[in-house]
């Protein structure tokens, strides 16, 4: 079981910080929003992990952050995409599906 | 409900120093920075669902994964020249449960020593680098000053000589000379 989780681990790796991306391309969301939205998709294992990947993000200049005060509980971090990002983001994409359509014809999933 | 809420806000104290103490081989604000973003989430979750019972709270702790699971994270998140890995946990350690934390003794990064030392090297040297041009630029007017005097000024300068001063009367002396 062990090769499962790492296949899937090794599979998100270089996947996963577009789907962050993407998740804020149309409205700034906060840390626990993402955060929870990847735990329930099932995309990491453990939502702790999302930070580190949130700062890098950051840090890399692909998403920019403020704080904000919450109505409820401590004040949120919200993240927002940059030019950057959005340019990152948009050449995901075009790559995403090329080598997506290899890998399905390659390995028989085109038609699954 | 007073004690559910200490054992919970104990639970959530000792979980948040138990990746803190995994995170010393990262610079000092990114760990900083991590400790904070999961003690926010911890209370936003709580806040969101009135969750307060130790059950509710370590369950959110879980969902978070073990502090050996975040830090590894935060390490490979960092990059290569980011952090300075720590060796990874001693072997037939515990695995996550949240009375374990506490017992982890706090060992500061070795390798991190130098980093005062070459930010105050960097400091003085650049200051040296400074007092040097300031120098040379006092050098440098100081010769263009003296080269200038013995040349002849130009026949039609740019900016209009000062007015002459008066002609005095024969006899008189101007104070001072």
């Amino acid at each position: 079981m062990a090769d499962v989780s790492q296949l899937s681990t090794g599979l998100r790796r270089g996947t996963l910080e577009f789907c962050v991306l993407a998740l804020v391309e149309h409205e700034d969301r906060y840390g626990t929003e993402i955060v929870r939205c990847f735990g329930d998709e099932r995309l990491a294992a453990s939502e702790g992990t999302i930070y580190p990947l949130l700062s890098r993000l950051r840090r890399v200049g692909w998403l920019d952050s403020k704080w904000s005060e919450s109505p409820t509980g401590p004040p949120r971090r919200y993240y927002s995409l940059t030019a950057e990002g959005r340019s990152a983001l948009q050449h995901f994409r075009a790559e995403w599906v090329d080598f997506r359509r290899t890998v399905d014809r390659l390995v028989g999933t085109d038609h699954a | 409900m007073t004690t559910t809420n200490t054992t919970s806000d104990d639970a959530v104290r000792e979980y948040l120093r138990a990746v803190d103490l995994r995170l010393g081989g990262l610079p000092l604000l990114q760990r900083r920075e991590l400790v904070t973003d999961l003690e926010t989430h911890i209370a936003a979750v709580r806040a969101d669902r009135g969750a307060h019972s130790e059950g509710e709270v370590l369950e959110i702790l879980e969902r978070l994964g073990s502090p050996d699971v975040v830090a590894a994270a935060a390490y490979a998140e960092a990059g290569p020249s980011g952090a300075f890995p720590l060796p990874p946990p001693a072997p037939g350690a515990r695995p996550y449960a949240a009375d374990t934390y506490a017992a982890e003794p706090y060992a500061p990064a070795p390798s991190r020593a130098w980093v005062p030392v070459a930010i105050g090297l960097a400091i003085v040297t650049g200051l040296l680098f400074i007092a040097g041009v300031v120098a040379l630029m006092f050098v440098a007017r100081g010769d263009a000053a003296s080269s200038v005097g013995p040349v002849p000024a130009p026949a039609e300068p740019y900016l209009p000589a000062p007015p002459a001063e008066p002609a005095l009367p024969d006899g008189l002396v101007r104070p001072g000379q």
